[in-house]
């Protein structure tokens, strides 16, 4: 049998490599890179588990300070800044030296920025979620009382913060918009709960500015706020008619 | 163009890195020759938008790096090679490539052609599915230059591209270069002259964030001649050049 003249057999195998190489992304991906609307983003959430690491080792070391700080000297003031050193460590551990291909994903369309910042709420909403089913596990006793309280007065801010930064950044398409906008929000909302509070903790430091972080009553409105940002992105980022 | 620097000058702390380039090129392969601390890195992270200037102007591909969505624009047409390539061990090469198609935002429908392509112009098919922590260096580089190509960039940034390839890998190398540099435009920064003569239809040599010396390789060929260092004539070019801009 002959092949005709005009065959291009480079070409032909790519297209056979394309086949057999090509990945199926899971169903998980899939639904992120749409709620995303970057396919870049959601590999990068799904495929660099190691990157994760830091961050894991950052909410840890800023849990166990709060849960510390809360146990000796009963001052919540850790708490209020735990959010904003767990941001910092977040921050300074993707980058060089420590993302082995940070140098490479700079130069890259899709913002390194954008991928911390999905990636960290992935993080917080995942600890968040295993805090609250610790805690209703272990509900009844003092320690563990401690211990829902530090996830709620941690955990759930911090979530619907970072929800908040990440709908921004995606209405805008600024990963700085929403850091911006997640940093502004907290300190407004730390120091509106601190007006408003009447009465505080006796011994605490500043019970009036803490009311961000121990006032109970806010926990829901947290909640509310990260599943609110979480229909704003879906919203923003939902498949525009004639796209495909 | 696709690349004009006008009085480029980037700056850490009292040093500085590259002092005032200004350079115009478009399609082509554009050598970039110079001793360590030249200042070829820098330039080339600038070149690369990771790294802003100091002072003076940049545009690339026609838009202006230092606003958001012209630099985005500018990052999809993009392809760069660091000179430490990092990459996450655990990746197969196709995965690795992958990663950066996407990040580089191709359309996903785009993306297993590109890859494919990508790894068969590098020569790594046999290898596509071994994880990288088990390549070779030489392996690893071409890795590295498969993610820079994969899409089809119309600004190829190569910072040593050849370090650790072996004669045969160099000589497939440049024929790649040339082949690319037919409608992009590749900047190559490397040590190796021979890369230069046999690659390149531009040189420019930096020394001490200046450049001293842009023209063809044969150019820089003919200033070395009887008064350059070197085994070879490009060699002699190369250090007479240097010389002349010391002294």
């Amino acid at each position: 049998m002959t092949m005709p003249d005009d065959v291009d057999l480079d070409r032909v195998w790519t297209n056979v490599a394309a086949e057999v190489w090509r990945r199926q992304p899971r169903r998980l991906e899939r639904t992120a890179a749409r709620l995303l609307k970057s396919p870049g983003l959601a590999r990068a959430l799904f495929t660099t588990p190691s990157l994760l690491l830091p961050w894991v080792i950052a909410s840890a070391v800023a849990l166990a300070a709060g849960a510390l700080a809360q146990a000796g000297a009963g001052q919540p003031l850790v708490w209020l800044i735990a959010p904003a050193v767990a941001a910092v460590g977040i921050a300074y551990a993707y980058g060089p030296g420590v993302d082995p291909a940070w140098e490479l994903s700079c130069s890259c369309a899709v913002s390194d920025r954008m991928v911390l910042l999905t990636r960290a709420v992935a993080v917080f909403a995942v600890n968040a979620l295993l805090g609250l089913a610790a805690s209703a596990v272990a509900l009844g006793t003092r320690a563990e009382a401690d211990t829902a309280q530090v996830t709620f007065a941690w955990l759930l801010p911090m979530t619907a913060i970072c929800a908040l930064a990440l709908a921004v950044a995606v209405a805008a398409r600024s990963a700085s918009a929403g850091a911006g906008a997640g940093v502004a929000v907290w300190i407004i909302l730390v120091l509106a709960s601190g007006a408003a509070s009447q009465s505080g903790t006796p011994g605490a430091v500043n019970p009036h500015l803490t009311a961000a972080i121990t006032d109970a009553r806010l926990y829901l409105p947290y909640l509310a706020a990260a599943a609110c940002c979480a229909a704003v992105v879906i919203f923003a980022t939902r498949p525009q008619r004639g796209i495909k | 163009m696709n690349i004009e620097l006008s009085d480029l000058t980037r700056r850490f702390g009292r040093n500085t890195a590259v002092a005032g380039v200004t350079l115009e090129a478009g399609p082509g392969v554009f050598g970039l020759l110079g001793p360590n601390g030249a200042g070829k890195t820098s330039l080339l992270r600038m070149l690369a938008t990771i790294l802003p200037p100091s002072s003076g102007s940049l545009r690339l591909l026609d838009r202006d790096p230092a606003r958001p969505n012209p630099r985005r624009e500018i990052r999809r047409r993009l392809g760069y090679l660091p000179q430490n390539l990092g990459y996450y061990p655990s990746f197969t090469v196709l995965e690795f490539v992958e990663y950066f198609a996407l990040l580089k935002e191709i359309p996903p429908a785009r993306v297993p052609k590109a890859v494919a392509t990508a790894v068969e112009r590098t020569d790594l098919g046999p290898k596509a599915r071994a994880k990288l922590r088990t390549l070779s260096g030489g392996m690893l580089r071409r890795v590295g230059i498969a993610q820079a190509i994969v899409n089809d960039p119309d600004l190829l940034l190569l910072d040593e591209p050849t370090a650790g390839l072996d004669p045969e890998q160099r000589v497939a190398f440049r024929a790649l270069m040339r082949d690319l540099g037919q409608t992009a435009t590749v900047i190559v920064s490397t040590h190796l002259v021979e890369d230069v003569g046999a690659a390149c239809s531009e040189v420019a040599l930096m020394s001490e964030g200046r450049i001293v010396f842009r023209g063809t390789p044969g150019e820089l060929t003919a200033r070395g001649e009887d008064h350059g260092v070197g085994d070879a004539p490009l060699e002699r070019g190369y250090s007479a050049v240097l010389q002349a801009a010391r002294a």
